[in-house]
């Protein structure tokens, strides 16, 4: 092999030494994943291979040969430093998430020779929709909390970094408040603040009760107003998981091409229709993006009900890990779930454009 | 011809002040829990009961402050909180900075395979795989006979391997980064013998500071602000500060039980503990926050 390519010999050459092992010691690695790999990603590869062989085609079969050294170096290196994080995400997120799915079904006990682990069918899955009181309530809790938050929060966000966008001056400064409570939002102070709210709920009902709207609504439907008031004290605690969808929407906003709101006004197209026909759709991958973020930081948020149950029955080593697994399971199925249609959401749209302009 | 021309930049500009208006209006929705807050904090005890009193207190008291400092325990948790947090940022950045420079520069096989895991960790709810975990840690600190459940080990651990809080997001803002350092650099570094792990320092670690900045202090910060994984692997064994806070109110009633005193929690105690637990981080903010934004326009955010 070493004779094969004396470029990439070259180049290892000029590297110092302990780099080298390393590097040796990875290149077995990555041929491993190599071989793994080469049946499903016969696909992915050609078009990588693309630039290359077309290089190698114009010229002679030597320069084939080093497109291939090239080719490994590149993987070599790739996987170099890709290492820790394939490594840890074995170990720590693909091995756990499976043996999640088969603790789920099993009974888990701490014993002193170790983990006692039998197989028990769908009795925790029965157990936890049927007969403990408290998870499906809980579970429909969070689903009544993520669903509209994700809307306001993605909406919301949309709508402040479209006005900034159209600023020029002390953009800085909204985007330094902004941005604040993503350094400071928790769990721990986020429920202070929200009980902090509660209590003061206590004493005045809503701080909204003077206003001559709520007095409206309230002759009509005083639950109504009851619910609204409350959506407008939680709106503050809402907004503040817009601070990194707004960073992203900004982001994206900016690398919109400016020749396409050029081409839309010179064909006498006014700001309401650039919005709707060029804004909005180039945005959409960057509003899934965000729509993804808004449910996993609001899945992580500390008051979430499922949280609390997932982390008692955690506690208990002595046959609760088994439940624990269960509530796990079925509650990112659900997360996944709304994830992947807030996809469909998003890319359903795109392919229907397509077809129509096939 | 002069008046037209007033006239047509007249509703730009009234445009402009709407906006600005509203967006002042938002900023005060955003800011309204902190001022809150702070408000609280620094009333006095009859204020807090005094209804007439909403924002700004009748007299100014470091009462709450010092009462729940001394609940916090504040300067122990807080030493502990920054070590532990710093420690877990640094590990982190450095495998983000790796992990967004293999996905920038190098066309290796199943790459696009990988960077669809990178999302994909980032998706899986953390439950999920934190029971697992646990069980793996406690099997294993039983076959070395090293506890490691309790300690920060874990954490460190996962956090080496590119598995800590929000991975995804700092190998993502690496990524970003790198991609816009142009390619020629690299490549005319190499030409002058350098190897990869030199140009990956020489080069580009040198040139991407304030992102690594940024992403040390989004991992702190978020590291700081973590609980559920701390509670379940660290067990407050290693007292810090947020969890403090969240335990602010059965901690209360047993330091004001065995100091034999008459203190009952309210309002503005919890308030001040809050305050507390975040005026590091505000501070944080406040002195880097030129950077921080500086970091964020050079991530490819504003893209100018």
């Amino acid at each position: 092999m070493k004779k094969q390519n004396p470029q990439a010999e070259k180049l290892r050459n000029a590297e110092p030494g302990p780099e080298r092992m390393t590097e040796t010691q990875n290149q077995a690695e990555t041929e491993k994943t190599a071989q793994e790999g080469t049946t499903a990603e016969t696909g992915k590869n050609a078009e990588a291979k693309k630039p290359e062989t077309s290089k190698s085609r114009e010229g002679s079969p030597a320069k084939k040969k080093k497109g291939n050294a090239y080719q490994r170096r590149q993987n070599r290196l790739g996987y170099l430093f890709m290492l820790p994080w394939i490594i840890g995400f074995v170990i720590f997120t693909l091995f756990p998430f499976i043996a999640t799915i088969y603790l789920s079904f099993t009974d888990v006990r701490a014993t002193i020779l170790g983990w006692e682990i039998n197989f028990s069918g769908l009795s925790n899955y029965i157990t936890a929709f049927f007969k403990n009181v408290e998870f499906v309530p809980a579970l429909l809790d969070f689903l009544a909390m993520i669903i509209p938050y994700t809307f306001v929060v993605i909406i919301v966000s949309f709508i402040i970094a479209y006005l900034m966008s159209r600023l020029t001056k002390f953009r800085g400064v909204f985007r330094t408040i902004y941005f604040l409570p993503v350094i400071i939002m928790s769990g721990p102070v986020m429920s202070q603040i929200l009980d902090a709210g509660v209590s003061e709920h206590a004493e005045q009902v809503s701080r909204y009760d003077g206003l001559f709207i709520m007095n409206m609504i309230e002759s009509y439907s005083p639950q109504f107003a009851h619910t609204l008031g409350g959506v407008l004290d939680e709106l503050a605690v809402i907004l503040w998981f817009t601070g990194i969808p707004i960073v992203l929407f900004i982001n994206g906003l900016q690398k919109i091409n400016p020749s396409l709101f050029e081409a839309a006004k010179i064909d006498s197209a006014n700001s309401w229709q650039i919005l709707w026909k060029i804004t909005i759709p180039m945005i959409r991958p960057i509003a899934l993006v965000c729509t993804i973020f808004t449910i996993a930081q609001l899945g992580t948020y500390d008051t979430n009900p499922v949280y609390g149950l997932i982390k008692t029955a955690t506690g208990n080593m002595n046959g609760g890990l088994g439940y624990a697994a269960t509530y796990a399971w079925i509650y990112s199925l659900v997360v996944l779930l709304i994830i992947g249609i807030a996809f469909l959401i998003f890319r359903d749209r795109k392919e229907k454009k397509k077809g129509v302009r096939a | 011809m002069k008046k037209k021309n007033r006239a047509a930049n007249l509703l730009p500009r009234i445009q402009k002040l709407l906006i600005y208006f509203v967006l002042i209006c938002i900023s005060f929705v955003f800011l309204q829990p902190i001022f809150r807050i702070i408000s609280k904090t620094f009333m006095s005890t009859a204020d807090v009961i005094d209804p007439a009193v909403e924002w700004l207190p009748k007299k100014f008291s470091l009462g709450n402050l010092k009462v729940a400092a001394n609940v916090l325990k504040l300067s122990k948790t807080l030493r502990n909180s920054i070590l532990f947090s710093g420690v877990l940022a640094i590990c982190q950045t450095t495998v983000s900075a790796l992990t967004g420079y293999a996905l920038s520069r190098f066309r290796f096989r199943l790459k696009n395979f990988w960077f669809v895991m990178i999302l994909l960790a980032f998706i899986i709810p953390v439950p999920v795989l934190m029971i697992p975990r646990l069980m793996m840690f406690v099997s294993f600190q039983e076959t070395i006979h090293v506890s490691l459940i309790g300690t920060p080990i874990p954490q460190v651990l996962m956090a080496l391997l590119g598995q800590g809080v929000y991975s995804t997001v700092l190998i993502l803002i690496f990524n970003n980064f790198f991609n816009m350092i142009p390619h020629v650099l690299d490549e005319a570094a190499m030409i002058d013998g350098a190897g990869p792990l030199k140009v990956f320092y020489y080069v580009v670690v040198r040139m991407s500071l304030s992102t690594i900045l940024v992403v040390f202090l989004f991992s702190f910060v978020w590291n700081w602000n973590e609980t559920y994984i701390t509670g379940t692997l660290l067990k407050n064994s290693i007292e810090l500060l947020p969890s403090k806070l969240s335990l602010f109110n059965s901690e209360f009633d047993s330091v004001a039980s065995a100091s034999g005193s008459a203190f009952k929690i309210n309002e503005a105690y919890k308030m001040a503990a809050t305050f507390i637990s975040i005026a590091p981080l505000l501070v944080l903010y406040a002195f880097v926050q030129k950077r921080f934004i500086q970091g964020i326009e050079n991530t490819g955010i504003t893209g100018e």
